[in-house]
């Protein structure tokens, strides 16, 4: 492959140094924290917000914000990873475990094997419940210590750091359960259905 | 349009993707919104998540009317929210 | 759909090619003109934009895209830079390039936001700050020519301090009975200004610009927010939504 040429003392403000291993191929650590949304800023109050389990046509499980605000709370300390190559490190998170909302719900066991987020603009992301069960994923309502801006995917995004950050779907609604695996927004477009950042799955055929 | 309004930039920023796939310049052609009906130039619809690809839509009811990615392994593109595209 | 006039003009295939920089021209105190020159440039139309790409030591890259700022007819190819705080392309680009230093870049880009000046009617072009750039190699190109359109440039800027090319508008304009400038001081205004205070209002559009029979060309080129605004407030006064071209110019990432 051709390298490009250099362009003279231009470097990334925001590259800060990784320690070694903390950082997936092809990534760069970033000091801010990008806006990257498909749509426009869903304008969402609370009293009207709730997010709902699904299952074939019936929801299995429904909660208001108040409702939802007392479900078990998980701080997660964890690395994000985007798809556009940069990293956060050690970033907190706060909300309710995917095992926890499962509970909640009355379901014993997922009762199917993969899941569709849909989210607030008509956002859609798939993953295997594989991947959010065992404390791998959860409904994040709290970053840093603070309600999760708007922007960022607030009032609820999805958080399942341990895939591309667009696995973490943000203003998230509605948690599908499906029995076959479906494509949701990007990874119909192509973008890699699982998304591996230690693996470096970015694209469809990588 | 809220808080982040001024990150939201237009189809014209898209215009070199386009020209990759399209292998010409489309930022002039009109598209109709299956929505809402509405008619506007490509160059002109508000443009989203510009840095994983493209997705364009549409002033007025804010659907999605095009949307596209390059990958290292080819184009992708996708306009199911259009009715129609005129060159 | 209407037709609308478009200019058919064959597009090459966009390949990455080096541009050169030449001369570094100071506009205000937060922007730069970068005058380049680019190895195989086959030339562009008024209003047509260019993508950059940067390249660190250790291969980290970023793209960005800039309006081109000159005319098609001019020696060397412009781009005019405003630094964003914070930015990551654009205080590189103002603070750190020299003369002799090269980056990337690949275009021209865009067909829908264009003027030549074999495009019939008034011309009614509106600026925010450095959304000036496209709007101003449209106007050298006018300015090139032996028949010129009546135009009206419409330039809302903080102060006349950041007015971009001021003193090269305002000699275009003296000599030059068909254009004319208006200018709308949004945060500071000299001792004496008899001219719009704040922001452009949907009264100053009605006063200055062509009423909507004369079938202007209208070109709207800013801040998001800015063009929306004022593209909607040119409808509510009578103009045909699809004769307003709009850009919208963003940080664009800095």
């Amino acid at each position: 492959m051709d390298t490009a040429p250099i362009s003279r003392g231009f470097k990334s403000r925001r590259e800060e140094r990784a320690p070694k291993n903390r950082l997936p191929p092809g990534q760069h650590v970033t000091t801010d924290f990008p806006v990257l949304s498909a749509g426009p800023t869903p304008l969402n109050t609370l009293e009207k917000w709730t997010l709902v389990v699904q299952l074939g046509g019936s929801q299995r499980g429904k909660w208001n914000w108040t409702e939802f605000e007392a479900l078990p709370q998980t701080t997660k300390k964890t690395d994000i990873h985007c798809v556009t190559k940069w990293s956060k490190l050690d970033t907190t998170w706060q909300g309710v475990t995917f095992d926890d909302l499962l509970k909640a719900a009355g379901l014993a066991e997922p009762p199917a094997p993969y899941i569709m987020a849909h989210c607030d603009g008509g956002y859609t992301t798939n993953l295997p419940v594989a991947d959010l069960i065992d404390g791998k994923g959860m409904i994040a309502t709290r970053y840093e210590g603070l309600p999760i801006p708007a922007e960022h995917g607030g009032p609820a995004r999805l958080f399942v750091p341990h895939l591309y950050f667009w696995k973490s779907a943000k203003w998230v609604r509605s948690m599908r359960f499906m029995e076959r695996d479906e494509r949701g927004f990007w990874e119909s477009l192509g973008y890699h259905n699982y998304g591996d950042p230690w693996k470096e799955q970015r694209y469809e055929g990588d | 349009m809220a808080e982040n309004a001024q990150l939201v930039l237009d189809g014209n920023a898209a215009g070199g993707l386009l020209q990759e796939i399209f292998d010409g310049e489309i930022t002039s052609a009109l598209i109709q919104c299956d929505a809402c009906d509405s008619t506007e130039a490509v160059g002109s619809l508000r443009l989203y998540a510009s840095t994983m690809g493209a997705v364009l839509r549409c002033n007025h009811c804010d659907s999605v009317l095009m949307r596209a990615v390059r990958t290292p392994h080819g184009h992708w593109i996708e306009m199911k929210g259009a009715r129609c595209l005129k060159l | 759909m209407r037709a609308i006039e478009s200019v058919a003009l064959p597009v090459r295939r966009l390949e990455w090619q080096l541009a050169q920089v030449r001369e570094i021209v100071v506009e205000t105190i937060r922007v730069k003109s970068l005058r380049l020159h680019v190895t195989g440039w086959q030339g562009h139309r008024p209003g047509q934009h260019v993508d950059i790409r940067l390249t660190a030591e250790g291969g980290y890259q970023a793209q960005r895209s800039y309006s081109i700022a000159s005319a098609p007819e001019d020696e060397l190819l412009a781009l005019t830079v405003e630094r964003v705080n914070n930015g990551e392309v654009s205080p590189y680009l103002v603070d750190e390039l020299r003369a002799g230093d090269q980056f990337e870049l690949r275009g021209p880009i865009g067909g829908y936001f264009v003027w030549t000046a074999d495009m019939s009617g008034p011309l009614c072009l509106i600026a925010g700050g450095a959304g000036v750039a496209p709007l101003m190699a449209m106007l050298r190109h006018r300015d090139g020519q032996s028949s010129r359109p009546l135009t009206l440039l419409l330039y809302s800027s903080r102060s006349l301090d950041d007015v971009i090319y001021r003193e090269e508008l305002d000699a275009m304009a003296r000599c030059d009975p068909k254009l004319g400038i208006v200018y709308a001081l949004t945060r500071k205004q000299p001792e004496g200004w008899t001219g719009q205070r704040g922001r452009i209002d949907k009264a100053l559009l009605a006063r200055v610009c062509f009423p909507p029979e004369q079938n202007p060309k209208i070109f709207v080129c800013g801040p998001t927010t800015f063009v929306e605004y004022v593209a909607t407030l040119l409808v509510e006064l009578g103009n045909d939504p699809l004769s307003i071209k709009t850009e919208r110019f963003g940080p664009t990432g800095g």
